[in-house]
C-alpha cells in the first residue's frame, strides 16, 4: 500500500514536470504551411482597429506591383548559380552593380540556374511596391531552378542600397548572393569619383567588393572628389575610418541624404548590419587616402591609421529640418521589445529571442492603415546587438536612450540597436502591404527575430513552407 | 532505477568535462585560424561552440530533465534532493552562459558554476551507489 502511494506521487510529480514541457512543446510546433499574415496576434499600437487582416475581400499582395507596362530605362538579367557551396550572381560575387537615376524605370529578370532551395531577390533600403519585395512566402513565390521572375519597380529615391535573396537568406547571403545598387540624382551635382564599398566577410575573410586587398578607386586623383558608399553586407556591424586627418562629410545613411553634413575627421563610422553610410571627401594633393572597413581590409593605398576612439554619432551629426511629418501626431504607438527568454521555437528548447515577451510565431503584427503616422519603441534587453530592418518604409530616429536627436533626421532602414539600448522611431504609413520587420543577423531572423508590419485589409496568397518551400528568412 | 539513476548521474558529470573540451578545442581552433588570415565574425562557425551550445542547450538538460523524473521512482535516499540540486546548478548554469553575453566577467561564473554542476551529480551517483550497497544482501 505504502509502495503503491509512492509510485503514485511520483508518477504525479513525473506529470506535474512532463505534462507542462510537453503542452508548451506542441503549441510551439509551427504548421508546415501557414500565412504569415495571421501568425502571433494582431497590435494595432493604440489605434483603431479598423478593417481586419484576414478578409477575403482584402487588397491581395499579388497586386501591389510596379508599373506593370512601359519600356524600362535600365534592364537587367540576374542568374543565380550555387557552386561549391557559394552563390554568385551573373558569375560573381557580389554580383553586378545596378546603376539606375531617380526616376527610372527598373527592371531586374531573376533566373534561378540550378539553386535547390530557390531564390529570390528582395531590395534592400529601396521602398518598392509591396509585390516587388522578394520575401518568398509573403509577397511571392520562391522561384525554383530552372524559373524566373521579373520585377519592375520605379527608382525613387537617389542613395546606396543592396540586393540580396529572401529566401533561405541566412545561408545565400552569408555565401554569396547579393549585389550593390546605386541610384543617382540627376537634380545634384555628382562627385568626380564614385565607388560602391560592398563589404562582405567570405568564411572568415573580410573583402571589398569581392577582393581581399585594398581597393583602388579609379579617377580618384588629387583635388577630385569622391563618394565611398560603404554597404555592410555581413551579420554584425562593422567600423569603417578614413586615414587620419582625412577631412570627410557622412553625406548620406541608409540612402537617404543627411541635412547639412559637417565637415570631421578622426572618427569611426559605425555600419550596421544591411546599412549603408556614404563617405564624402576631397583626395588629397598626394592622391594617398585609406578607408579602413576593419580586419586590415581598405579602400585607397594611404598609410594604415589604428582605429580612433570616436565614433560618429548620427543623432547630433548635421543640421535638423524639418521631417515632412509630424510624430507627435502618431495615431499608432508600438513597442518592438527584443529580449531573449527560454521556451519552445517550433519544438526546439532553448534560450530564444523574444518580442515583446513572446516567441515566434506568437508575435506582434503591427497593423496600421495607409496615411498613420506611427511611432514605435525598439529596446533591447536580449544581451547581444540586433540591426533591426523594416522592409518598405524608411522610418525616423527621434530619440535614444531618451535623449532626442537634434542633428540632422536620422532616416534608415537599418538600426543598430545595442544591448540595452531603446529607440523611439517614428515613420508614415505610405506604402501598403505587408512588410517583414526582422533583424538582419539572419540568422536571428531564423531563430524568431521576425515580425511584421501589415496594412489592413492587406491579404498574401502566398505561404510560407508549401509545394514552393518558401522560408523567408 | 537506481542503475538508471548513476548512469544518467554520470553522464551529466562526464558531459560537464566533454564541454570544457569543446571550449578548449574552440579557443585554440580560433587562434590557430587567425594565424591563417580568418577572423572571427557574427557569421563564424567553430565546431568546438557549435558542440558546446548542443550540448549544454539540448543533450544535457534532456539528460538532467530524465534524470529528475527518474530519481521520483528510484527511491534512493536524498535521490531527489540530488537530483532537484543538479537540475537547478544546471539551469543556473544555462542563465549564467547567456548573461556572460552582456557582461563578459559572468563568464567566468559560468566556468565556475561547471564544477559545481560536475560536484553535485558526482554526489547524486555517490547516492545511488550507497543506496544500492546495503540492498543487494536484503534482495538475496
Amino acid at each position: 500500500m505504502r509502495n503503491s502511494i509512492k509510485a503514485g506521487i511520483a508518477a504525479g510529480a513525473a506529470m506535474a514536470i512532463l505534462g507542462p514541457l510537453g503542452f508548451f512543446w506542441q503549441k510551439s510546433l509551427i504548421p508546415g504551411t501557414y500565412d504569415m499574415a495571421t501568425m502571433g496576434y494582431a497590435d494595432f499600437g493604440g489605434g483603431t482597429p479598423t478593417g481586419h487582416a484576414h478578409g477575403s475581400a482584402g487588397l491581395d499582395v499579388a497586386t501591389l506591383t510596379g508599373p506593370a507596362t512601359g519600356t524600362p530605362d535600365v534592364s537587367v538579367t540576374l542568374t543565380v548559380r550555387l557552386a561549391n557551396g557559394k552563390y554568385t550572381v551573373n558569375g560573381s560575387s557580389p554580383g553586378p552593380e545596378i546603376r539606375a537615376a531617380k526616376g527610372q524605370l527598373i527592371q531586374a529578370t531573376l533566373v534561378n540556374d540550378n539553386v535547390p532551395d530557390g531564390v529570390t531577390m528582395h531590395w534592400h533600403g529601396m521602398d518598392v511596391p509591396n509585390a516587388e519585395d522578394g520575401v518568398a512566402g509573403v509577397t511571392q513565390d520562391a522561384v525554383k531552378p530552372g524559373q524566373s521572375y521579373v520585377y519592375r519597380f520605379v527608382a525613387q529615391d537617389a542613395g546606396t542600397y543592396w540586393y540580396h535573396s529572401h529566401q533561405v537568406g541566412h545561408e545565400q547571403v552569408r555565401r554569396g548572393l547579393f549585389g550593390p545598387i546605386v541610384i543617382t540624382d540627376p537634380a545634384a551635382t555628382p562627385p568626380d569619383a564614385d565607388q560602391v564599398v560592398s563589404v562582405h566577410t567570405y568564411d572568415g575573410r573580410r573583402t571589398i567588393n569581392g577582393q581581399a586587398g585594398p581597393v583602388r578607386p579609379a579617377n580618384a586623383t588629387p583635388g577630385r572628389t569622391l563618394r565611398l558608399r560603404v554597404i555592410n553586407t555581413d551579420a554584425g556591424p562593422l567600423r569603417a575610418w578614413p586615414s587620419a586627418g582625412l577631412k570627410y562629410r557622412i553625406t548620406a545613411i541608409d540612402g537617404r541624404s543627411v541635412n547639412q553634413p559637417p565637415e570631421i575627421s578622426d572618427k569611426s563610422v559605425i555600419v550596421t548590419a544591411g546599412g549603408r553610410i556614404d563617405f564624402d571627401f576631397v583626395v588629397p594633393a598626394d592622391g594617398r587616402f585609406r578607408l579602413d572597413v576593419g580586419a586590415g581590409s581598405a579602400v585607397g593605398d594611404g598609410a594604415a591609421s589604428p582605429e580612433p576612439k570616436d565614433t560618429l554619432d548620427p543623432l547630433t551629426y548635421g543640421v535638423a529640418t524639418s521631417l515632412g511629418f509630424d510624430p507627435a501626431k502618431a495615431n499608432r504607438k508600438f513597442d518592438y521589445r527584443i529580449g531573449r527568454r527560454a521556451g519552445f521555437l517550433d519544438g526546439k528548447p532553448g534560450l530564444w529571442w523574444s518580442i515583446n515577451g513572446h516567441l515566434f510565431p506568437d508575435v506582434p503584427m503591427f497593423m496600421v492603415a495607409t496615411g498613420d503616422i506611427v511611432t514605435m519603441t525598439i529596446s533591447n534587453t536580449s544581451g547581444e546587438v540586433h540591426p533591426m530592418h523594416l522592409h518598405g518604409h524608411h522610418a525616423v530616429v527621434l530619440s535614444r536612450n531618451g535623449v532626442k536627436a537634434t542633428g540632422s533626421p536620422w532616416w534608415f532602414d537599418s538600426l543598430d540597436v545595442g544591448d540595452n539600448e531603446t529607440y523611439v522611431i517614428a515613420f508614415v504609413a505610405d506604402n501598403p502591404g505587408i512588410w517583414v520587420d526582422h533583424c538582419h543577423n539572419l540568422q536571428h531572423a531564423v531563430d524568431g527575430l521576425l515580425a511584421h508590419l501589415a496594412y489592413t485589409g492587406v491579404t498574401t496568397p502566398y505561404r510560407v513552407g508549401g509545394d514552393a518551400g518558401n522560408s523567408p528568412e | 532505477m537506481r542503475a538508471v539513476y548513476r548512469i544518467l548521474a554520470m553522464i551529466i558529470a562526464a558531459g560537464v568535462v566533454v564541454q570544457t573540451a569543446a571550449i578548449a578545442f574552440a579557443m585554440f581552433d580560433i587562434e590557430h585560424k587567425t594565424d591563417d588570415g580568418v577572423f572571427y565574425t557574427k557569421d563564424s562557425d567553430n565546431g568546438g561552440i557549435a558542440l558546446h551550445m548542443i550540448l549544454g542547450e539540448r543533450v544535457i538538460p534532456v539528460v538532467a530533465l530524465a534524470f529528475l523524473i527518474v530519481a521520483f521512482f528510484a527511491r534512493i535516499p536524498g535521490g531527489v534532493k540530488w537530483a532537484a540540486i543538479t537540475f537547478g546548478v544546471l539551469i543556473l548554469q544555462i542563465v549564467l552562459a547567456y548573461a556572460g553575453k552582456a557582461v563578459p566577467f559572468i563568464g567566468v561564473l559560468h566556468a565556475i558554476n561547471a564544477f559545481a554542476l560536475a560536484t553535485v551529480a558526482s554526489i547524486a551517483m555517490r547516492k545511488a551507489r550507497l543506496a544500492g550497497a546495503p540492498a543487494q544482501p536484503a534482495a538475496a
